[in-house]
């Protein structure tokens, strides 16, 4: 029995939604949210197994939301729902910790078999988004401190992925030139995010030490 | 020419005013009174020294002439000579006076067998007292009514043992009359021959330390050092008209003082030479070596001929002088034209001084004359000392070029500012752009989206859903258009390859894509990218909705700078419409509509049997080097 969290400001769309995933999970539980502030106190309530996060919310980014299962739950799937399919939007909620995205307007059939995959273990990347992670592990090669936090790098492999898709091939093609099983290449996207993940709270941890040294 | 001689003319004319405002106060004595003239004794007896102590009656006495000059009159003699005077006093009443003009060097008064004035050394080295004037009071006591004898004995040196003809020994005749007229003679010769040049010479050191001065805050104008040192040298030259009492012999004396002319001929030489702008080391170490030469050769000729050889230095110094005048007028007149008709008329004026100088050293000329270089040459050096600062007042010429060319750097600093000012209004027009898109993409997300979204996941009509579905599509788009950058065309052809192949494989298509994979420079537009995506979206759409094509294939290149995409699909092409036109549906219409748009073009080839082939040119923008 899968708990599942539906974090959706728009009524309508919320709804749909809960159709959606009780055709994916019959037995699912769902617990609803129209606002960050809501979401966050289920989440510190309930484990959850997944989050589907809406990004635009009255009060707030839905990434809050992602960091926050990151943190406590990191079992639980986020998945980003939302309008927006450009990188820009889309990769803070990667580097928060989600698992993958869906975009809302597509045909229900096609969200359903998203959720599927991504139940398979098959998170979705797109080229752009894998631009975006190439340049981000690019600026990252300088170590920062290594004593002080873990310096996370692609290996090569996950880097030829990346460079792949970016490039526009799907994952059954790379798997074809590379000689390995679809499932394999889902494992590396599921590593990269979570390299992604880790770097970014890495950064992010160490921005906030920096912040502190000079507040000091 | 005319504004330089103004100025000139305004630097000269008040000095002149003064000198000619003096001269006649010198000059324009009151009247005498009406009782006696002064009556000048012309008629001496003299008789040569014999050491009595008073005029050497036994001796024959000769008949001797006033002014009387030793160098006419006994040229090689330098003992002391007595002159013996008769006169007759006529106002016995009244103070009488009797005044020595010029009596050189040293002079012994007796009247009637009683000394009235005896002052310093009367033997070598003789007390010089040969410029000023000598006034004494006739004491009635001792005048007898009748004939009166005035003894005056004289030392001085013979002209050939002194450089000039000022030193030797003379005798002014002198004056006999009421105290009161010879006391206004008296002031007057005295303001002429001693108190004027003093003044004048005290002027030259002046200008000497002005300049010098202002020497040392322009150090490359090293012609001011020598004109500092001429001014100071010429007013020590003409200061030595009063030293009384010199603690040496008169040769020593002589020696030194024989040491000046040539250090101010050097410091004239130099001056005149380096204002030309013109050095010679040669030069220079000649006229040190002039320095030396000048004393040692008076020393090996010996006291008896000190006059010969300093006269013939002191002519050689003067040709010297004049040489370097020439070369200097004939330089400015070829380099700098406006100071020359200046520089000619200073330099012609101090010439003559100095050869009236020299004149009057050599052979000595009447009152005037004499006294008109140390009057005259003090302006000379005033004036130039004037035109030197104001020439060096206004800019060097090495400073106008140097303006010049901060001017233009001025200018240049200027039109970068502006430019940057242009470029930076311009970043800031383009941010404010950049937020007001972004606004409005974030606007039309929330409220636009969200309503397409509604009806896309609550409409019962699958048609309306889809509409609405592309109209969000759509939507997202033109946001992108409006907000996004330029992206590189490689990274453009992973998206649409991903989105390509992806959706002909959902609908079981087979799909070839064939484009460039190695990293290529150019750069599409955020428009350009949109409406290549919405033609290729458009041109799949058709083949996956319409032509019930089994295979498809996507080729890009780029070739000429353009742009070429190439779909072709094996399906059953576009259907001919009753005039034998491809059917404007299908999108075909707003294809080539985008495409022209983009300055490209869009053509379609198709028919039964045959598939659909959709090409579409692009222009791609010229490579500018990304920074």
């Amino acid at each position: 029995m899968k708990t599942i969290l539906l974090l959706e400001d728009l009524p309508e769309i919320r709804a749909w939604l809960k159709t959606l995933v009780m055709q994916v999970f019959p037995d699912g539980q769902i617990s609803e949210a129209a606002r960050v502030h809501d979401a966050i106190e289920l989440v510190s309530a309930i484990k959850f197994d997944l989050a589907l996060v809406d990004l635009g919310l009255p009060d707030g980014s839905g990434v809050k939301v992602v960091e926050k299962l990151r943190e406590t739950q990191s079992d639980c799937q986020s998945v980003v729902v939302t309008i927006h399919d450009d990188d820009e939007h889309l990769f803070p909620a990667l580097q928060a910790g989600a698992f993958g995205y869906i975009l809302k307007e597509q045909a229900r059939e096609l969200i359903i078999e998203q959720l599927q995959r991504m139940a398979q273990g098959e998170p979705p990347l797109s080229p752009s988004i894998a631009r975006r992670v190439i340049a981000y592990f690019a600026t990252q090669t300088k170590p920062q401190q290594p004593d002080l936090l873990p310096h996370v790098s692609l290996t090569d492999r996950e880097s030829e992925v990346l460079l792949r898709v970016a490039k526009g091939y799907t994952l059954p093609e790379i798997g074809v030139q590379l000689g390995l099983s679809r499932h394999t290449i889902a494992d590396y996207v599921k590593q990269i995010y979570r390299k992604l993940n880790v770097s970014s709270r890495a950064e992010a941890a160490l921005e906030a030490q920096r912040l502190g040294l000079f507040r000091r | 020419m005319p504004a330089d001689m103004a100025r000139f003319g305004f630097f000269v004319r008040w000095p002149v005013l003064a000198l000619a405002m003096l001269h006649w106060l010198a000059l324009g004595t009151p009247p005498a009174q009406a009782q006696a003239q002064p009556q000048a004794l012309i008629e001496a007896l003299a008789a040569d020294d014999t050491d009595l102590g008073h005029f050497p009656a036994e001796s024959t006495p000769r008949a001797v002439s006033l002014p009387d000059d030793w160098a006419r009159t006994r040229p090689n003699l330098s003992t002391p000579l007595w002159y013996r005077l008769r006169f007759d006093a006529t106002d016995p009443a009244g103070l009488l006076g009797l005044y020595l003009e010029r009596a050189c060097a040293n002079v012994e008064v007796q009247l009637n067998g009683q000394r009235l004035h005896a002052a310093g050394r009367m033997s070598d080295p003789i007390s010089l007292d040969c410029q000023h004037p000598l006034l004494l009071p006739l004491p009635a006591a001792l005048l007898r009514s009748g004939s009166n004898t005035i003894d005056l004995r004289l030392s001085g040196y013979a002209l050939r043992q002194v450089a000039s003809h000022q030193r030797a020994g003379a005798l002014a005749a002198p004056l006999i009359g009421p105290y009161a007229a010879l006391s206004a003679r008296d002031s007057r010769d005295e303001l002429l021959a001693v108190t004027l040049p003093t003044v004048a010479s005290a002027l030259l050191l002046l200008t000497a330390l002005l300049a010098l001065v202002m020497a040392r805050s322009r150090r490359h104008d090293s012609h001011l050092y020598y004109f500092a040192g001429l001014a100071a040298g010429w007013a020590v030259l003409t200061a030595q008209l009063w030293w009384h009492e010199l603690p040496l012999s008169n040769y020593d004396s002589e020696l030194l003082l024989a040491c000046l002319p040539p250090l101010v001929a050097l410091a004239a030489v130099q001056f005149l030479l380096h204002y030309a702008g013109w050095r010679s080391r040669p030069i220079e170490v000649a006229l040190y070596a002039q320095c030396v030469a000048v004393p040692a050769s008076l020393l090996l000729a010996g006291p008896l001929r000190v006059h010969t050889t300093a006269n013939s230095w002191y002519l050689l110094l003067l040709l010297q002088m004049l040489a370097a005048m020439a070369f200097y007028l004939w330089t400015t007149w070829r380099t700098r034209r406006r100071d020359f008709w200046v520089m000619t008329t200073l330099l012609g004026v101090a010439a003559a001084m100095v050869g009236l100088e020299l004149a009057s050293r050599q052979i000595g000329l009447p009152s005037p004359w004499q006294h008109l270089p140390g009057l005259l040459m003090p302006l000379a050096f005033v004036t130039m000392g004037l035109h030197l600062v104001q020439q060096h007042g206004s800019e060097p010429p090495g400073s106008e070029a140097g303006r010049l060319s901060l001017g233009d750097r001025a200018r240049e600093a200027s039109a970068a500012m502006e430019k940057t000012y242009a470029e930076m209004v311009e970043l800031r027009v383009e941010q404010v752009t950049h937020q007001e898109r972004k606004r409005i993409a974030a606007d039309l997300h929330d409220d636009l989206g969200a309503k397409l979204l509604t009806i896309v996941h609550t409409s019962d009509s699958e048609r309306i859903s889809t509409l609405a579905r592309e109209a969000l599509e759509e939507m997202r788009l033109s946001v992108r258009g409006l907000t996004g950058k330029s992206v590189k065309l490689i990274d453009a052809l992973g998206d649409w390859r991903a989105e390509v192949v992806g959706r002909l494989s959902q609908t079981g298509v087979e799909s070839e894509w064939s484009a460039p994979t190695e990293d290529l420079p150019q750069r599409l537009s955020a428009r350009a990218y949109v409406q290549t995506t919405r033609i290729l979206r458009e041109a799949v759409s058709n083949i996956i909705k319409h032509s019930g094509a089994s295979r498809c294939s996507i080729r890009c290149l780029i070739q000429n700078g353009d742009f070429q995409l190439a779909i072709q699909d094996n399906g059953s092409g576009i259907p001919l419409e009753l005039d034998g036109q491809l059917d404007r549906g299908h999108g075909m219409a707003s294809m080539k509509h985008r495409a022209k748009q983009l300055r490209g073009q869009c053509l379609v080839e198709s028919g039964p049997g045959y598939g659909t082939v959709i090409r579409l040119t692009l222009p791609l923008e010229p490579q500018t080097p990304q920074a």
